[in-house]
């Protein structure tokens, strides 16, 4: 199958360019391409024949598979997680998958236990406390 | 995953669309971008093309000797998608075969869970066919399910990409 046989994102073996580029997470990809879909919509009268299948489909996808909803609220989970030494790429599964236990978040993304970093079990409940205070007051 | 990526690229303005006003260059630029764009639908290295968000820089024109089509180097930012090995994600049932599911996941409609890689579930055949296992946990069609990729392929033909991944692995499984 992958012509990379190094990469594994559970290690966070990912190639260079994700590692530096900017992921992003379901509720902040919708945000964008539910803007995008007004914008279209005030120009067309029939947007949806404006946009590629890909814009479609990952549209429908982020829809439903967005944690948060409420911009603020979106804004306030990046804020969050970023107080915690991630990577860009472990900071959007949190976020995307929001694991409600320790054991949860460590088998989402293994590579946050990797030795020499320093997340123990109680900075990691932390962290999950936060994230789960923003979708209670959301 | 999803990324915010910039990228350059060579846009064409054929002679014919060439106005002498500045402000219709720069629109029939976007337009053109825009359009090249969405009929590239994805790459091998950056997977799907999604959206562009901003237009960063337009350089200066080259002329074509034989055509007088001019063409632009231009930096935009767009974003895009892929599946990489080893990410844990989450996708919806839309068929089920004998033999497994086939799961959609953002742009991708061909990601594929095989029974060998949900050992503890059964086929149950019938009219709704379905894959059950002991702890009366089904997977059926419209089921969110949390999944590891194990592999991906790039298909140049239908520029799209396939996916194999699975359930072996803790908290993955259909999600409420």
């Amino acid at each position: 199958m992958s012509g990379e046989e190094e990469e594994n994102a559970a290690e966070l073996k990912i190639g260079e360019e994700f590692l530096k580029a900017k992921c992003l997470m379901n509720c902040e990809v919708s945000l964008i391409l539910e803007h995008k879909y007004e914008q279209l919509q005030q120009m067309s009268e029939d947007p949806m024949n404006q946009v590629s299948q890909v814009f479609e489909k990952s549209l429908q996808y982020v829809k439903r598979f967005s944690r948060y909803k409420n911009p603020d609220a979106v804004r306030q989970v990046r804020e969050i997680l970023s107080r915690y030494q991630l990577a860009e790429f472990e900071l959007c599964v949190l976020g995307n998958l929001c694991p409600e236990t320790v054991e949860e978040a460590i088998a989402m993304v293994p590579s946050i236990k990797t030795k020499g970093r320093a997340h123990d079990d109680e900075a990691i409940e932390k962290m999950l406390n936060d994230l789960s205070l923003i979708k209670k007051f959301e | 995953m999803f990324l915010k990526a910039e990228l350059p690229w060579n846009v064409v303005i054929p002679a014919e669309n060439l106005d002498v006003k500045g402000l219709m260059l720069q629109k029939e630029i976007i337009i053109r971008l825009l359009d090249e764009f969405s009929t590239k639908k994805a790459t091998k290295d950056f997977g799907y093309f999604l959206a562009v968000t901003s237009l960063d820089k337009i350089g200066e024109g080259k002329v074509r000797q034989l055509t007088g089509d001019v063409l632009f180097p231009v930096v935009f930012s767009c974003i895009t998608f892929k599946l990489l090995r080893g990410e844990i994600l989450e996708g919806v049932v839309h068929k089920v075969l004998k033999h497994g599911v086939l799961l959609r996941c953002g742009p991708v409609e061909n990601v594929y869970l095989s029974s060998l890689k949900m050992p503890d579930y059964k086929h149950m055949p019938g009219e709704n066919p379905c894959f059950l296992n002991d702890k009366s946990s089904k997977i059926e069609k419209d089921v969110m399910i949390r999944f590891i990729v194990i592999g991906t392929k790039w298909l140049e033909a239908d520029r799209e990409f396939q996916a194999l991944v699975s359930l072996d692995g803790d908290y993955l499984g259909p999600v409420a």
